[in-house]
């Protein structure tokens, strides 16, 4: 027990990274708000950036950081783009609740 | 005496030239050797700031710990919250909490990045969309029944224990632990064919293997960006048919008008 709570290794960063990944997959489930979805879906990146550090430090191989750098570049490439939609749906709709974005559907 | 101490003094001075030969070659602009044969020369340049801080005390796993607990609170902050801006805040709290993972993880530039791309950028959109907004939420969760909520929350829970159970069975390839101080590595530096050793995770580092192996993903990743800020705007951009915007001055010329406009009419029910 006490090896778990004073020995930190690679596994703890790899939990963490799992449970903030599934943190990040509840809240793109349960929540109705696109905004908190688009956090949500930030949280999983981030989640799957500490994976690729934590392996890149595991193996010595500094192309793990790269990826990260490039996971980043793309996630805010997608809030960008994201928080446009958001935008332009609440400017049509008056409101982001996902479960009444049902047009495409009829 | 006087030739013994005579001697000593030569066997010194030539340690010390011999221990200072590296940077004296360095010192040098082209080394006759280098000049004749181009086999690589092995001098080592060490980085002024060579990262030794072995980590693997109490107080590092407290510190763990503590940013772990903020990380997990500042996530499940984000999801549970019915204010946005009490969830924009949480979002906050734990991209600092992962900043300071990544710095356990001797990660030191993807760190600050993350500190100044996330915490800064990114959240500084998300609290502008926000006030854009400025409606409080209905509802906040999606309404289910007691049988979806049960088969969702064992879904969850199979779900954690088998990621858990994975990956703390994960052995790594060294014996090393992630708290001790990572080994420098080795670029190949200028033209006299010197190898350099840098700090893992420095600027250097990450730089030589983001402008060496993956110089055609960074110019890929800046047309992405490119066409994501394009994508944006134009996706973003108020109609100017609306009926909220119809007190805004109109400077746009008059066939860029009928084009918005017939762009609404048709594009505008979807």
């Amino acid at each position: 027990m006490s090896d778990i709570l004073f020995n930190v290794g690679y596994g703890h960063f790899l939990v963490l990274a799992a449970l903030l990944f599934l943190i990040g997959t509840a809240g793109v489930l349960i929540r109705r708000n696109a905004l908190i979805i688009l956090m949500s879906v930030e949280l999983m990146l981030n989640a799957a950036n500490m994976t690729l550090l934590t392996f890149s430090r595991m193996w010595g191989d500094i192309s793990g950081h790269t990826f990260a750098l490039i996971v980043i570049a793309v996630a805010a490439a997608e809030a960008a783009v994201g928080l446009a939609i958001v935008v332009a749906v609440f400017r049509g709709r008056r409101n982001v609740d996902v479960d009444r974005l049902t047009t495409l559907r009829h | 005496m006087r030739v013994l101490l005579l001697i000593l003094t030569m066997l010194l001075t030539l340690g010390a030239v011999d221990a200072f030969a590296p940077s004296l070659a360095i010192a040098d602009p082209i080394p006759a050797q280098a000049v004749n044969k181009p086999t690589r020369v092995n001098i080592t340049k060490r980085s002024p700031h060579s990262d030794k801080i072995e980590s693997k005390d109490t107080g590092m796993a407290l510190l763990f710990w503590g940013f772990a607990a903020a990380t997990l609170g500042g996530a499940l902050f984000v999801v549970t919250r019915r204010n946005l801006i009490a969830a924009v805040m949480g979002m906050v709290g734990c991209f600092l909490g992962i900043s300071a993972v990544y710095m356990m993880l001797y990660a030191s530039f993807l760190s600050v990045i993350q500190m100044l791309v996330y915490a800064g950028a990114i959240m500084v959109l998300f609290v502008f969309v926000v006030m854009i907004l400025n409606r409080p939420e209905d509802e906040p969760v999606a309404p289910t029944g007691r049988a979806g909520q049960a088969i969702g929350g064992l879904a969850i829970v199979y779900l954690v224990g088998r990621l858990i159970f994975m990956l703390m069975k994960v052995q790594p390839p060294n014996p090393l632990t992630a708290v001790q101080a990572p080994a420098p590595i080795e670029l190949p530096g200028d033209i006299l064919n010197t190898t350099e050793k840098v700090d893992w995770g420095s600027v250097k580092a990450v730089g030589w293997d983001l402008f060496g192996p993956g110089l055609f993903v960074f110019e890929a990743i800046s047309i992405l960006l490119l066409i994501a800020v394009v994508g944006a705007i134009a996706v973003a951009r108020p109609l100017h048919e609306d009926q909220n915007n119809a007190g805004e001055p109109r400077d746009i010329p008059r066939d860029e008008a009928a084009t918005n406009a017939e762009a609404a009419h048709s594009g505008g029910h979807a």
